[in-house]
């Protein structure tokens, strides 16, 4: 008798989710589409699949992060802002919610993520924007690549480095200090670890995005990049380094906006972003380390590394560790 | 002064200062205030932060380099390349137009990106090819320097000088020549003595915008001074807006606030060269025919070097994109490399819903915006030459105001303003931005015409009972066909790449060509993203062709 209870409890309360869902998504189909600010890029198929598994349009409007701040307050406090969803790194949408941007949702999509995924009610991490060393397979032979972070250093690597410029690009400098908490045991040998790789002169380019062309082309050799190039470039020549230290990548963030213009269709939006299904498609199509459980990019040996997501930095923190590393990389 | 022309001053004030004061303004706000955006408590924390960092000594001496360098670099090609076509029997004139003004149509990235394939110093095609003639061990040029910033920016530049030095060339009167060589002079005397004097407001207007070009350029400096660690004032804001993630774009604009003087008081100074612009007339009621000079033997010579010249400095670029749009991924061209061609990158981007939508706005933006903005700039043009008047230079700096700014900045200035009226994220937001940013390009062609016309003209026309309309739509404009031509050119091949303004402005429907390949290079997606240069090159050429057929056509009615 109990166990009938606890059955039909279960099924009234499927039922009941079921029709709130459905609610939801019939609203969602009335205001007829959700507005997606990003700096992930190639979603489309998301986008795509999106609107046909739901009905509603997905619009995505690709910002960078060096403007994604200016432009979501900007429009924002002038009361125009047409974001109802918004992603961007983890420090970004934090900044936001501090103005007041985003609204709390607990998106159900999410339930099988690791907890410290979700930072709060307002913010879920789905990602890691990972970094690792990638290189030429043909240019550089087997036994030659590296096994070590500290293996940059050595200086069969001179003018073979390319990589994003450490005195700015965020995500260089927070990985950088990732190595600094996460790899290196004391101060000194991660000091020493930065002397040897800007005494190797790296090739600086402004972000990820122009890493993998001069390495591509032998140009350069090896690059600090990210191993999704590997399935975005295919069939370029590339391959990652597999290291016996983790990867390391800031958190790829989604949240609500507080003043969505349409906003039982972010809250679907959101719900699909989160689904299995766009996972996978985020996975295999783009290459991205994503956080759904069982869910890896087709890149061989990527599901048997350690990926760590790195501490979030202040604004502050990453100002102060740019000029230091513009001195150190400037210096050699 | 004459009221109408008193009126039409003012008028053009309050249109001009209207499209270009409001988004600087916006920005002098923003570097005034605390926070993020333009409204905030009053502050100067972040001029002396600016300004007191002990690197921007030497960003300001690169700067000085890279700017003079390159503005004397591309007046100089640009004078050779229009003298050689306006005024000598050279062969194939058309083609040869058409090829000067080619970099222009190639988006900025694409460019610097072609240069540093083939002069890269591990394996820039240049570089393996003169290693394997001279066995040399180490590559003889490295593009990542000064040097090669000067060179790649000089050649970007050098469209923009030669479309206002070669109408300035074709009104040249030849009986100035013909006087010095009857007094004895020979061609080389008369080049330096009479025709470089006569086309110095031309000269200076080319090196004057090359300068304020120069010092707001972002893609050079980006792609071919970064690598080189040479830091410029583009790179050392860009620095600045991309460490952190709230982007202090007040900051950025506290800088970009010393190029705007700088630019401001270049055209001052332009200004004052300028100043008796009735001294360098040359097309009067008295009789006017543009000379041809007989080469001679050093006809088929100077073609072949000019030959080289274009296709080394522009053929081999393009042809670079091409390969780079053929081949799967980056590489040296090889048997390999051909036999692995393929068309996925193009099939990717005529398939991209989006960017053929961006295709339709960028060609829309192109025609109309450069319409309308050369009727602006011949009304701006003629009160600046015409009116010479305390208001006319207040004008003129105006015209200058956003196009002088930092343009990675100037696009949040505009985003600033646009938010605050019904204009945002609609196509109207970036037609407007456009015209009032690269209003110069179009006002500089028209002065430097309207310079060459005598007001002989215009007081015959009136005394003989004509309005100023008719005066100016029978006289003036089709004396001006050379220049407007110029300038619809330059507008509309910009419109087709810009970049700066529609980054920040463009939204979903309002996707335009040059977001779309910026969005391929940050995905180092290198071969759609020359696919669609090429298209972008393509629809320029077009416009260019078209653009001179019906300027001939007009010119011979």
């Amino acid at each position: 008798m109990k166990k009938l209870l606890v059955a039909l409890f279960v099924l009234c309360a499927t039922i009941q989710v079921q029709a709130q869902d459905k609610v939801q998504l019939d609203r969602a189909r009335a205001e007829g589409k959700a507005s997606f600010y990003a700096n992930i890029t190639a979603v489309e198929p998301i986008m795509k699949a999106f609107a046909a598994d739901t009905g509603v349009k997905g619009e995505y409007t690709r910002i960078s992060t060096s403007k994604f701040v200016a432009t979501a307050i900007t429009e924002f406090e002038a009361g125009k802002l047409l974001a109802d969803v918004v992603q961007a790194p983890l420090p970004v949408l934090e900044l936001l919610k501090e103005k007041g941007v985003l609204a709390a949702y607990r998106s159900p999509a999410a339930a099988g993520y690791p907890d410290w995924s979700r930072k709060d009610d307002y913010i879920q991490l789905f990602g890691i924007e990972y970094v690792g060393l990638i290189y030429n397979k043909e240019r550089v032979k087997p036994a030659d690549v590296p096994k070590r972070y500290e293996d940059l250093t050595l200086p069969k690597w001179k003018d073979k480095i390319v990589m994003a410029n450490p005195s700015n690009h965020a995500t260089t400098i927070s990985w950088l200090i990732g190595l600094k908490e996460n790899v290196f045991k004391t101060d000194t040998e991660w000091r020493a670890f930065l002397q040897g790789l800007a005494a190797n002169k790296p090739m600086f380019v402004a972000s990820f995005g122009p890493t993998p062309a001069p390495v591509e082309s032998g140009e350069k050799l090896i690059a600090i990049s990210m191993p999704k190039y590997i399935v975005t470039k295919a069939p370029a020549p590339l391959d990652w380094a597999r290291l016996s230290q983790p990867l390391m990548g800031t958190p790829r963030a989604i949240a609500v906006t507080s003043k969505a213009p349409h906003p039982a269709a972010a809250r679907a939006f959101i719900d699909y972003w989160l689904s299995k299904k766009s996972m996978e498609i985020l996975a295999r199509d783009v290459g991205e380390y994503v956080l759904a459980p069982g869910i890896y990019p087709p890149i061989d040996g990527i599901a048997g590394a350690k990926v760590i997501a790195i501490r979030e930095l202040s604004d502050d923190e990453i100002k102060k560790w740019g000029a230091e590393f513009k001195k150190i990389f400037e210096m050699n | 002064m004459d009221p109408a022309r008193a009126r039409l001053t003012w008028l053009l004030i309050a249109i001009v200062g209207a499209l270009t004061v409001c988004p600087v303004l916006m920005l002098v706000l923003g570097s005034f205030s605390e926070g993020l955006t333009a409204f905030g408590h009053f502050t100067t924390d972040k001029y002396v932060q600016a300004y007191t960092d002990p690197a921007f000594l030497e960003v300001i001496y690169n700067t000085a380099v890279f700017v003079l360098g390159t503005s004397l670099l591309s007046t100089l090609l640009a004078l050779f390349l229009a003298y050689l076509n306006t005024r000598t029997d050279i062969p194939f004139k058309f083609l040869f137009k058409v090829i000067s003004i080619i970099p222009m149509m190639i988006p900025h990235l694409l460019f610097a990106v072609s240069w540093a394939l083939l002069l890269n110093p591990s394996n820039g095609l240049i570089n393996l090819g003169l290693k394997e003639a001279f066995g040399l061990g180490n590559a003889p040029l490295n593009i990542y320097s000064l040097w090669g910033m000067i060179l790649v920016e000089g050649l970007l530049e050098l469209p923009i000088a030669y479309l206002i030095i070669a109408p300035a060339m074709a009104s040249f009167d030849v009986a100035l020549e013909e006087s010095s060589r009857v007094c004895g002079a020979g061609t080389w005397r008369t080049l330096i003595r009479v025709t470089l004097p006569v086309l110095r407001p031309a000269i200076l207007a080319a090196f004057t915008l090359g300068m304020v070009r120069s010092l707001a350029s972002f893609a050079v400096p980006s792609m071919i001074g970064m690598p080189g660690r040479v830091n410029v004032l583009a790179t050392y804001l860009y620095e600045m807006i991309a460490t952190g993630f709230a982007t202090d774009y007040g900051k950025a604009a506290a800088v970009g606030m010393s190029v705007l003087v700088a630019s401001v008081t270049l055209i001052v100074i332009y200004r004052a060269l300028t100043a008796e612009s009735e001294r360098f007339v040359t097309i009067s009621s008295r009789g006017f025919r543009p000379s041809v000079i007989q080469l001679g033997k050093a006809r088929m010579p100077l073609f072949g070097l000019v030959g080289l010249l274009s296709f080394t400095l522009i053929v081999l670029p393009v042809a670079v994109l091409l390969y780079t749009s053929l081949v799967p991924y980056s590489m040296v061209p090889s048997a390999r490399a051909f036999a692995m061609m393929d068309l996925r990158h193009w099939i990717g981007v005529l398939g991209d819903p989006i960017s053929l939508l961006a295709l339709k706005n960028s060609l829309f933006l192109a025609v109309v915006g450069a319409t309308l903005g050369v009727i602006l700039s011949i009304f701006v043009a003629y009160v600046i030459v015409k009116v010479k008047t305390r208001a006319a230079g207040m004008l003129e700096s105006l015209s200058y105001l956003s196009f002088s700014f930092p343009g990675i900045v100037i696009g949040i200035g505009f985003m600033w303003f646009f938010v605050q009226t019904p204009l945002y994220a609609t196509i109207w937001a970036l037609l407007l931005g456009y015209i009032a940013t690269y209003l110069p390009y179009g006002i500089r062609p028209m002065s430097s015409a309207f310079i060459q016309i005598h007001s002989h003209l215009e007081e015959s026309s009136l005394v003989c009972g004509a309005s100023p309309l008719t005066t100016m739509r029978r006289i003036i404009v089709p004396l001006l066909i050379p220049g407007i031509v110029s300038g619809w050119i330059l507008m509309a091949s910009m419109f087709v790449r810009e970049l700066t303004l529609s980054v920040v402005l463009s939204r979903p429907g309002t996707e335009v060509l040059a977001v779309q390949i910026l969005r391929f290079a940050e995905d180092g997606l290198w071969g759609k993203l020359s696919a669609l240069g090429i298209v972008m090159i393509a629809i320029s050429t077009t416009l260019v062709v078209v653009a001179t057929l019906v300027g001939n056509r007009f010119k011979v009615a």
